[in-house]
């Protein structure tokens, strides 16, 4: 279809806006694959993640969440969006977490009991057949949540550091910083495991 | 406002190579497509299409408001066909029937035996017209359109009885329905 493929997102928003639903389809195509990859990374649940798309683009629709073409990308903004109601979510965990203190994690980024990314509670687990693969998704999922940030938007989704400080509402030099410890911490997490492999074998 | 670090950074990211087999497992992972469905649903709620009175009828309901469309336009047919028969209550005479009372006795004439004609052609054609016979025959219902009566797509394609008073030189010049 013409619209899908070579409208630019403020041509589909405004058609949108006017009440063209293949317009609204079009943006949703196009943008909901690497938001939900996002999402899925992030907060490591499938459900979660879909719910968060949704609520992004529903957002979107009923103008909740206002997108300024002026300032930014619409994709951008999407993560961004998807990026605040996932902490929303995380910030109502918290709250019941913080019934048991010694679980919280610590500012190092090592909040490994905070959650258990095990094979069974994500299916993505099922997706990535490569063990490699599952083992650095598992080791994101106990990055805490802000390095996860940096790291999956860097790595994964190929963002500039400017990028991400605009979605995280950051400044670049934390997010320099926020990528070298959550890298530092993604390795040595995955060198202990590789070890204990080693060991076992 | 936030601060922006202008050091060097770089256009695009350097990837580390560790993420490429999670990268490449995550290529073709998408939404589930139920998000897409509730999201269209959502937008059909927000921006309706807008839609003829007629297509928020059931389809019965839809057929009863035709037949009540036409009904109301018979209705005001032959109420102005009263208009134009009946004497005026006021006492003033009708300045159609004054101009034309020929015409007007011809028809009336006619619509003692039955049922109000209805004029095609202006009362000066009837008026001059010498010898006027009366034909009775099947019209089709699409035929009435211009009288005010609306076919239905259920009933178009229907014959109506009807009789009409016909010049010498064969032209219709009024007519009226037999039920």
């Amino acid at each position: 279809m013409t619209t899908a493929t070579t409208a630019t997102d403020t041509d589909l928003l405004r058609a949108m806006r006017s009440g063209a639903a293949d317009a609204f389809a079009a943006l949703y195509r196009r943008h909901q694959g690497p938001l939900y990859r996002f999402a899925l990374l992030r907060c490591g649940s499938a459900d979660n993640a879909a719910d968060v798309v949704q609520e992004a683009f529903m957002g979107l629709l009923t103008g909740r969440f206002q997108f300024d073409p002026l300032r930014g990308q619409l994709q951008h903004f999407l993560f961004g969006v998807a990026r605040n109601l996932i902490l929303k979510q995380e910030a109502g965990r918290q709250r019941y977490l913080a019934l048991a203190p010694d679980r919280a994690g610590n500012e190092d980024g090592d909040d490994a009991d905070l959650e258990l990314p095990d094979g069974q509670a994500c299916p993505l687990a099922r997706v990535l057949g490569n063990e490699t693969a599952e083992q650095v998704r598992r080791a994101l999922a106990l990055l805490a949540p802000h390095y996860r940030d940096a790291v999956i938007l860097y790595e994964l989704h190929d963002m500039s550091y400017a990028e991400i400080a605009d979605i995280c509402q950051v400044d670049v030099g934390t997010v320099r910083s926020r990528l070298s410890r959550g890298r530092a911490a993604l390795a040595r997490r995955l060198a202990a495991w590789r070890n204990l492999d080693t060991i076992s074998a | 406002m936030r601060e922006t670090d202008t050091m060097h950074t770089p256009d695009r990211p350097q990837h580390d190579p560790l993420f490429d087999p999670l990268r490449a497992g995550l290529q073709d992972v998408n939404a589930p497509p139920g998000v897409e469905q509730a999201l269209m649903q959502a937008f059909a709620r927000q921006f309706p299409r807008r839609r003829r009175w007629y297509e928020a009828l059931s389809p019965r309901g839809r057929a009863a408001g035709v037949g009540l469309a036409a009904c109301m336009a018979v209705t005001a047919l032959a109420l102005a066909l009263f208009t134009l028969h009946a004497p005026r209550m006021d006492g003033t005479p009708d300045a159609n029937l004054d101009t034309h009372p020929d015409a007007a006795r011809t028809l009336a004439a006619y619509d003692a035996d039955g049922g109000l004609f209805i004029a095609l052609e202006p009362l000066e054609r009837i008026e001059r017209e010498p010898s006027l016979r009366m034909v009775e025959t099947d019209l089709p219902r699409s035929s009435l359109d211009a009288l005010g009566v609306p076919p239905t797509p259920d009933n178009a394609g229907d014959a109506v009885r009807a009789e009409l008073l016909v010049a010498a030189d064969g032209q219709a010049l009024a007519l009226r329905l037999i039920n």
